[in-house]
């Protein structure tokens, strides 16, 4: 299968390195007039990330290194003390444990969601295009609507959609307390922010589904393979470069999702929904042990950098050929 | 405040010209006020109050930024640390030890006293602010939680209000039933679920949080039983108090759900959402255990920190507050909320400006309840004299609902759940 | 492609999945938000509002600066998208048409900005803003959003680049068109439907925000309308009929905005395409 002409990331970075210019005469100084007006094009991103990310994370990394308690007083150099608590805190690998559960629940619904979203909205049939907009409605809500939407809808007591309709339906006989137990407070919330955010996701696999050349699928068809088939050995390797960005990207977003949790459990029961970040929020604002947060944010980035190099390296799509 | 109103405005007209001619009286001298009372019809009536003060007062001007309870423990801080703090600071007793901590609470004691002197405050509205041999803000407004009921749904079931908790339990029971539920209690990681379980382990005789050397007293036989009763009674809640905050609780009520909440109001609610008349909604005391000795409630005395060390503005902030509490206003302000807030002082308790209006004049009798039940209040942290920075550690992490929630939600034994937050509480204050 | 039964069906299944997961809460919502309090709090399901009032969009209106913390939303919206578009456009064209030493490695590095906890970025950031004089500024939500968008927004350009062939820039540099004039008058032109993608993804990136919003703005009269909403959620009381239309007026604007130009974002991401 020829799959050369895959207007895809990777792949366009290696045609360019593939398929040289025919340079003239001087090709040494315009390389490196080239690689200077590179650094210019960059240079405003660059900066400005450095300036938003790269200073405040220095800024975190000294501060993890003292003993500040509350925001606004000054503290004292104790090395890695705060490592060592950090790192030998049984709470806080439960924690790190709990983002593991959330970002697998969310990877795998939000993935489901999408696909079959996407799937279906690539085809053509009457009102598709309406469709097409609505899918992204609950994308375009802030957080703070989500949760009054949730709370409203899940609410048991007066008001409320679900419940009423479960006791309706005959599924239940007692409305359901959604957030009663962990597991599905834990479930509640990955439901709820899933459904803010396939929708996005759901336009880009669209987007990308709709860039597949449809003679491949014509041909796949000539051939006998089928639905299952081509969706495997078309639908798939095409999408990969899409699906390797939407992979990293996504999981490092939904890990660092902390306000739709905060907001509606606050990390209850107990501590069951209980993530990193919100574990980091809690040290910071409502324990008061600002550089041990700080260290447990560093400690949470490295975690996080070290899954971003490994899923480069072994997600990162083969050079096609 | 004794300039005539034309005088003010000749005041105002010429105020320019005199501050160019060396009157040093009439420099302006702005106060920048942060509460956290957030709704639009509270920030309206503050509003209102601001424009009155400072069309009397030429030479000050009070402004208002409403804040949020949510990102003011983190906000605050930031502020005082970076230069950018309001002069006057909205408090609750938790929060101004944490203020404090960063040396920006100034001591209010001459203001308290003068305005004490005046209207005399409630011991028990000043007591929480009053440590380190300061008081640390001026008390403006209680809030005390009580029991509220439906009266006709007791009346049906043949049972009277309850004053014990044998007689709390049977009610809750008895009312439980046909998609009602006799008492909604909040099992959340949340203030409120805070504030209920300290309502019933002040009845229970475990107010202190503190020894009087500052080590923790959680894990007692008093808040063992508080917990393991809190859970007798949620078994005739809701099933979704798992999540709920003081709104679902009246949502509950006034959509007669719940026959009874434990709650600091409903009136509000109980007006506007429901079609019952007034007579129909019963309040009391919540109901104590028996042959507890001193039963009560818990009380949030909100009061106003002073941050700025700046002499004139000291002034203005004295000037601003004796105005406030002047009975004509006082009450004014305290409806900003009507059947909510509550006053803090003997001449507030009866300003013909708190009970004239509409609200206050048809539940007359439910907040003569409530005023009575706010003077037994506690808060946890706050009692007996023995109190220490570190409870802002404690109760911003919600650690008597984590109590609560362990033993309602996860079936865990109460001497276990209790010795657990003991645990935790011990690692706050470190 | 072809059609068979079993592509009829599970198309179908899916569309009730998404209106039952989608249409139905917002239509919950928006009908909610009409009702009278009584029957917001009704404990049975009533699929049409039977008492119509405006009551709760007067009272939101009255109550609170709506069109204050809209118009806010609005200027860091603006701004967040302007920047972000000039920003990506600029790196994506670099970091596509252009070989430099570590190109690949910082690409990816960008990428990277997404792995730090957001939530302790509050402090130093907040003392960062303080420093240049920027709390209570809208300008700082701006900067905070562009960061969080543009990284994201730099591989959707870059996807779009892609699309565009080669050729036809090869051709104006021959004539002696400068990169910047070949990015310009050549690529964006043809790129535009992508522009107004990241265009819009950065717009809805910064409409969402609460979390800095809500710490770096003091004063109401620069709230935006999340942080605004939250403030009405009363502390002790829940005026569902309140909240109802806020979340109702705080969608509406985005919503219309998609029925305008949310085809564009749907083309935009899917310029290129073969259908």
């Amino acid at each position: 299968m020829s799959v050369t002409s895959s207007p895809e990331p990777g792949t366009a970075a290696d045609r360019a390195t593939r398929r040289p210019r025919a340079w003239p005469a001087g090709l040494d100084s315009r390389r490196r007039r080239e690689a200077a007006l590179g650094y210019l094009f960059i240079a405003p991103l660059v900066l400005w990330l450095v300036a938003t990310i790269l200073w405040p994370l220095a800024a975190s990394v000294h501060l993890s290194l003292l003993d500040v308690r509350l925001i606004g007083t000054q503290g004292s150099f104790i090395g890695l003390d705060n490592y060592i608590r950090v790192l030998t805190d049984d709470r806080f690998w439960a924690a790190i444990g709990r983002s593991g559960i959330w970002i697998l629940g969310n990877a795998v619904l939000q993935t489901v969601l999408a696909f079959s979203a996407a799937l279906v909205l690539a085809q053509l049939f009457p009102g598709v295009r309406v469709a097409r907009t609505l899918v992204i409605l609950s994308w375009i809500v802030p957080t703070v609507v989500a949760v009054i939407f949730w709370r409203f809808l899940l609410n048991a007591s007066g008001g409320g959609l679900i419940n009423p309709l479960l006791i309706e339906l005959g599924l239940t006989d007692d409305p359901v307390g959604f957030f009663s137990s962990g597991g599905s407070a834990m479930t509640s919330l990955i439901v709820i922010n899933s459904w803010r955010w396939f929708p996005f996701i759901t336009v880009i696999l669209l987007a990308a589904l709709l860039r597949v050349p449809s003679d491949l699928y014509e041909a796949a068809a000539i051939d006998g393979a089928t639905a299952v088939q081509r969706f495997r050995y078309i639908t798939v390797p095409m999408l990969q470069p899409t699906l390797f960005v939407v992979g990293l990207i996504g999981t490092l977003l939904s890990f660092n999702v902390f306000d739709i949790i905060w907001l509606i459990t606050a990390g209850g029961p107990s501590s069951d929904t209980t993530t990193a970040p919100v574990m980091i929020y809690e040290t910071a604002f409502k324990r008061f042990r600002l550089s041990i947060a700080a260290a447990m944010s560093v400690v949470t980035a490295l975690i996080l950098v070290a899954f971003a190099l490994v899923f480069i390296r072994f997600a990162q799509p083969k050079e096609m050929g | 405040m004794t300039m005539t109103r034309t005088s003010v405005l000749a005041g105002a007209a010429t105020a320019l010209a005199l501050t160019a001619l060396s009157a040093p009286a009439l420099a302006q001298t702005e106060l920048l006020i942060w509460h956290m009372e957030q709704p639009p019809h509270r920030v309206e009536r503050i509003q209102s109050l601001l424009d009155a003060f400072n069309a009397a007062n030429p030479d000050i001007t009070v402004r208002q930024e409403p804040q949020n309870w949510g990102e003011i423990y983190a906000k605050a801080p930031a502020a005082v640390a970076a230069g950018n703090a309001p002069d006057l600071l909205f408090a609750i007793p938790d929060f101004t030890p944490l203020l404090k901590q960063l040396g920006a609470v100034q001591p209010v004691d001459a203001i308290v006293a003068m305005l004490d002197e005046a209207h005399g405050f409630y011991p028990a509205a000043l007591e929480p602010y009053a440590y380190d041999g300061h008081v640390w803000a001026v008390p403006l407004y209680n809030m005390a939680v009580s029991l509220w009921y439906h009266r006709p749904m007791l009346e049906a079931a043949g049972i009277a209000p309850p004053t014990t908790w044998d007689a709390l339990r049977a009610a809750a029971e008895a009312l439980t039933g046909d998609g009602v539920y006799g008492i909604g209690l909040p099992a959340n990681k949340h203030l409120y679920t805070d504030q209920t379980t300290y309502a019933l382990m002040v009845n229970n005789g475990a107010s202190a949080l503190y020894d009087a050397d500052g080590s923790i007293r959680f894990d007692t036989p008093e808040t063992q039983g508080a917990l393991a009763f809190y859970d007798e009674l949620a078994a005739f809640s809701p099933p979704d108090i798992a999540s709920w905050t003081w709104g679902e609780a009246e949502a509950c009520f006034a959509s007669r759900a719940c026959a009874m909440i434990l709650q600091f109001t409903v009136i509000t609610t109980f007006e506007t959402q429901t079609d019952g008349t007034p007579d129909q909604l019963g309040v009391a005391a919540i109901p104590a255990a028996e042959g507890v000795a001193d039963p009560g409630t818990i009380a949030y005395a909100n009061g106003v920190m002073l941050l700025t060390d700046d002499p004139a503005k000291h002034d203005a902030a004295a000037e601003f507050l004796s105005f406030l509490m002047t009975p004509e206003n006082y009450g004014r302000f305290l409806n900003m909320e009507p059947g909510l807030f509550l006053p803090v002082t003997e001449t507030g308790a009866e300003a013909e400006s708190f009970w004239s209006d509409p609200v206050a004049v048809a539940y007359r009798s439910q907040i003569e309840t409530m005023l009575e039940n706010s003077r037994n209040g506690r808060l946890f942290g706050f009692t007996d004299g023995n109190i220490f920075p570190s409870i802002a550690a404690i109760s911003a992490q919600n650690l008597i609902s984590q109590a609560t929630q362990r033993v309602v939600l996860g079936d865990e034994d109460p001497a276990d759940a209790a010795a657990e937050v003991q645990e935790m509480m011990e690692d706050a204050i470190e | 492609m072809k059609r068979s039964p079993g592509t009829a069906i599970a198309r179908t299944l899916v569309l009730a999945m998404l209106t039952l997961f989608i249409v139905v809460p917002f239509y919950w919502v928006v009908a909610g938000s009409f009702r009278a309090p009584a029957e917001i709090i009704a404990r049975e399901v009533i699929w049409f509002p039977q008492s119509v009032t405006f009551e709760h969009y007067e009272n939101l209106l009255r109550q609170s600066p709506f069109p204050t913390y809209l118009l806010n939303s609005l200027i860091v919206a603006a701004g967040t998208m302007l920047a972000t578009v000039v920003v990506s456009t600029l790196a994506a064209y670099g970091f596509y048409r252009l070989r430099f030493p570590g190109r690949e490695w910082l690409f990816r590095a960008t990428l990277l900005a997404y792995a730090f906890p957001g939530v302790l970025l509050i402090v130093p950031m907040y003392g960062m803003m303080s420093g240049l004089g920027l709390i209570d500024n809208l300008l700082s939500l701006i900067i905070i959003n562009v960061t969080f968008a543009a990284p994201f927004a730099v591989w959707m350009m870059k996807v779009f680049f892609q699309t565009i062939p080669k050729e036809l820039e090869e051709v104006a540099e021959l004539d002696g068109a400068t990169r910047l004039q070949v990015l310009t008058r050549i690529l964006l032109p043809l790129a535009a439907p992508g522009v107004a993608a990241i265009g819009i993804f950065a717009f809805v990136m910064s409409w969402t925000e609460y979390m800095f919003a809500s710490i770096l703005i003091l004063s109401d009269g620069l709230r935006t309308l999340p942080v605004g909403l939250a403030g009405i959620i009363g502390q002790y009381q829940i005026d569902w009929g309140l909240l109802l239309a806020g979340a109702t007026l705080v969608t509406v604007p985005v919503v219309v905005l998609f029925t305008l130009i949310g085809r564009y974002f749907i083309a935009g991401m899917t310029a290129g395409a073969v259908k």
